[in-house]
């Protein structure tokens, strides 16, 4: 089937209409006060891609998305985004004013183990090897209860057990033996020493929330509540540990390692939440409260790829990847006149509809969370499908001198001419969309954007050409009538080629 | 009938599609040309391999505004700050850019390490540290960004085929896909030999150009399509000169189209890139210009002319060629005959010297466009 022209009054209700929505929308969002959401290399911020350091299920890769979407969330800042590009989990912050305290927090990608500390030693030697399997303490460096016999009066063990000698020469685990399920050397944080610990008997997942706040005497504790599923974990844990010391691990760093009720005689049940206290600062009180609520993730996580761009460096990406498209669009625009004379006007008005219509629904996208953020990438996407734009008219142009050159009326030219173009021009574009579908589909990063941008600026083309070009083309081929008319001057119609 | 008018020069001709280009007869000059550029350059890529950027090799950059310091002064304050043989470049007018790589740091050492950078770049530039920009990359993000790259140019290759096979036929499809793999080869082996830094943008810009190539061939061959459809009841030429004569009927459009595809990007690269130092945008930039001027030059000279080669082999079109050239008033085509014969959409015997046959004489049915119609 041939596309119907079209009716004198339907096209120009065609051409109108889409002048109207074009403007219309665009100042709509204008009045609105909306833009678009810029991307981090445009208002700087900080990116990460991790990958799982080892095999990990969909699901779990659903629950780290969740728990750093908790975290970046709970840093306070805005417009932070998590989501999954394939196995990889990609963290965007963009505007963020400071990126790198932002990124140590996201940073820790660690999980939260909880493991009994079987003895505490040294801190490794120059020649100190790794081993396979972490040999058991000594038993009179052992920090049983029996052996630190807690006085509950103090609630500090009255016997100072020393460091177990029998660790010096053996490197602290890596981080790719520390299982929860091996038993590994950890060093402390804020210690030189290190610790020995047992498998993990618990994991971050158990705790519900947890807080820094100030005890009446005013020191700094860390109260937690566990969840309705780990509250009796915490006490078996706990009573199996009771008097002695339970460490906090994260990223293979012993936060802490309290004694567990050394104040009590005998062993009560937390009811689901309890308090850390001890030589805290703020800082490390707060840190602890974080690492708790928002550490544990079923996966460790591995950072490929971290960036994070100065918002100075941003903005004057953006005024080069503006100027540089209004320099190439005014370049075009210069070109297209020089050449086809009064239709280059008809480019121009058209450019001026597709960059309303462009502009106001990239605005509109960037209110919702559907759309990829505008990043130096779409940008370019968008300068790129400049050519593709003005290729439409090009070819409709370039047609229309074909027909003028085959004696046709510039009337019938522009309808003939249009049929052909546009055929050319689906097909042209089909393969451009084509393209810009796969690699929004397949690629990751900065790609999805360019893609996305690519793609949404040809399917405009192909509404522009039917809605626009054609409509404005046709009715001023058919006003016309005469050689002399612009149109036809511009149709490369000059008097002697057509004449007989 | 005072039509005496001056010969047309070489733009009017161009202007009008009446250029006579022997874009197929030429082609040895044309495949020559090409197969020299891309031996060079897989020359140079054997001997000297790419320019890797520090996201394929993984590694760490650092980057900041600085109008008043000097690429000396940078390296002194990083090497102090702990870096062992920085790359320190001056990008745009005044961004420093600082590439080492700490991989083989622990993972807390790179922090600090890191810090540290950033502390004395932001002293040298005299701004905030949050105003250093950072960039580190593991040592397998740029394999994963390859395979993705790769995963999407054969899925591309496989759906382009298919399309245009369908859409028009296959053989197209091969020339089409045979030109692709032309653009992809003059690129990488331009990047090569110049050294050029091979960026994840880079294969982005890459992808690009092999669907604007891809598109500009289209347009190309849409034509040649419209044009041939009646050629052999006609019998009056061979389907490689119908190929020439589109080929010079959609010159002006080849022309057009690619400058207005090139002047955007060569924006981005001097506008964007060199004056105002946006470096993603300038490694964005040399890929397409670069690719962009391979994609228009195979559209015209390698996929058409290579069409044509294959087209000519079938026996329904050789035995037209031989049918033509038995015909005693067979000429070559000159600008005016071109005209006639895309004017007419189908041939009469215009030699050379008939100009301006009256065109109610030479009315024949239009194109034969619409059999073809999906």
């Amino acid at each position: 089937m041939a596309p119907k022209v079209g009716s004198r009054r339907s096209l120009v209700v065609s051409l109108f209409l889409t002048i109207a929505i074009a403007f219309g929308a665009l100042g709509t969002t204008l009045a609105l006060g909306w833009g678009p959401k810029l991307g981090l290399d445009l208002a700087g911020g900080l990116s990460v891609v991790y990958k799982p350091a080892t095999h990990a299920s969909k699901a779990d890769m659903q629950e780290v998305v969740t728990i750093l979407n908790n975290r970046v969330n709970g840093l306070g800042v805005s417009g932070a985004e998590v989501n999954l590009q394939g196995k990889n989990v990609v963290v965007s912050v963009p505007g963020v004013k400071n990126a790198r305290a932002v990124l140590a927090a996201v940073g820790q990608t660690a999980q939260l183990l909880f493991r009994p500390v079987l003895c505490e030693t040294t801190a490794p030697s120059a020649k100190a090897k790794a081993v396979s399997t972490v040999p058991a303490c000594a038993s009179s460096y052992a920090l049983t209860a029996a052996n630190l016999n807690v006085n509950t009066s103090t609630g500090e063990p009255t016997n100072n057990i020393a460091l177990d000698p029998a660790y010096t020469n053996i490197k602290s685990t890596l981080p790719a033996n520390d299982k929860p399920s091996a038993m590994v050397i950890l060093p402390g944080l804020g210690t030189s020493d290190r610790y020995v610990l047992g498998p993990a008997q618990l994991t971050g997942k158990s705790v519900k929330s947890a807080v820094a706040q100030q005890d009446q005497v005013g020191a700094w504790v860390v109260n937690y509540t566990l969840t309705g599923a780990g509250s009796p974990l915490w006490d078996k844990v706990a009573e199996e540990n009771f008097h002695a010391e339970l460490a906090i691990e994260l990223d293979g760093v012993v936060q802490s390692a309290p004694l567990i009720q050394p104040s009590q005689a005998s062993f009560t049940s937390f009811d689901g939440q309890g308090e850390i206290s001890g030589s805290f600062t703020e800082s490390s009180a707060k840190n602890l409260a974080l690492a708790m609520e928002f550490g544990s993730l079923p996966v460790r996580l591995e950072a490929l790829n971290t960036v994070t761009v100065s918002p100075t460096l941003g903005h004057s990406s953006l005024v080069a990847g503006l100027g540089a498209g209004l320099v190439g669009l005014a370049l075009v625009l210069l070109y297209t006149i020089l050449y086809y004379r009064a239709l280059g006007l008809v480019i121009v008005l058209g450019l001026g509809v597709t960059a309303a219509l462009l502009w106001a629904i990239i605005s509109a996208l960037g209110h919702t969370a559907f759309a990829p953020s505008f990043d130096l990438a779409g940008v370019t996407g968008l300068i790129v499908s400049i050519g593709i734009t003005v290729d439409s008219y090009i070819v409709y142009f370039e047609r229309l001198k074909d027909e003028a050159r085959a004696g046709r009326s510039v009337r019938s030219s522009v309808d003939r001419g249009f049929k052909s173009a546009w055929r050319t021009v689906l097909a042209a574009d089909t393969v451009s969309l084509l393209a810009a579908v796969l690699l929004y589909i397949i690629a990751v990063g900065d790609v999805r954007g360019f893609a996305f941008f690519l793609g949404l600026s040809t399917l405009m083309d192909v509404a522009i050409t039917w809605y626009f070009t054609r409509p404005i083309v046709i009715l001023l081929g058919r006003r016309s009538s005469d050689s002399t008319s612009a149109i036809s001057m511009a149709a490369g119609l000059t008097p002697g080629v057509v004449h007989e | 009938m005072s039509d005496v008018e001056k010969a047309p020069n070489r733009f009017q001709r161009l202007y009008r599609g009446l250029t006579t280009i022997d874009f197929v007869g030429r082609r040895r000059i044309w495949f020559t040309l090409s197969i020299v550029i891309i031996v060079i350059g897989i020359g140079s890529l054997s001997i000297r391999g790419f320019n890797l950027g520090i996201d394929f090799k993984g590694g760490d950059s650092w980057e900041v505004l600085a109008p008043h310091t000097s690429i000396s002064k940078m390296t002194t304050a990083v090497e102090r700050a702990g870096l062992t043989l920085p790359t320190v470049e001056k990008l745009g007018s005044d961004t420093y850019e600082v590439t080492a790589d700490l991989n083989n740091l622990s993972t807390t050492n790179q922090t600090i390490v890191t810090n540290n950078v950033v502390n004395a770049m932001a002293k040298v530039a005299d701004v905030n540290p949050i105003q250093v920009s950072t960039s580190s990359v593991g040592p397998t993000w740029g394999s994963q960004i390859t395979d993705r790259a790769l995963e999407a140019l054969i899925i591309f290759f496989i759906a382009v085929v298919g399309y245009i096979s369908i859409r028009f036929e296959p053989k197209m499809a091969l020339a089409a896909f045979i030109a692709m793999v032309h653009d992809l080869l003059v690129t990488i082996g331009v990047y090569s030999l110049f050294g050029l830094q091979i960026t994840p943008d880079t294969v982005i810009a890459i992808l690009t150009i092999l669907g604007y190539s891809l598109y500009d061939t289209v347009v190309v061959f849409d034509r040649v399509r419209d044009n041939t459809g009646g050629i052999l009841k006609s019998g009056d030429i061979t389907y490689g000169e119908m190929v020439n004569l589109s080929m010079n009927q959609t010159l002006a459009r080849s022309i057009n189209t690619s400058l207005v595809a090139i002047l955007p990007v060569f924006s981005v690269l001097v506008v964007g890139a060199y004056i105002l130092g946006a470096t993603t945008l300038q490694s964005y930039g040399l890929a397409l210009f670069v690719g962009l001027l391979s994609g228009a030059y195979s559209s015209i000279f390698i996929a058409s002319p290579l069409l044509a080669v294959m087209k000519e082999r079938e026996p329904r079109f050789r035995d037209l060629a031989a049918r033509v050239a038995s015909r005693s008033d067979h000429r070559i085509l000159s600008p005016s005959s071109a005209a006639l014969l895309g004017a007419e959409g189908s041939v009469r015997g215009t030699g050379a010297t008939t100009t301006r046959t009256p065109r109610t004489s030479t009315y024949v049915t239009p194109r034969a466009r619409k059999q073809k119609r999906r």
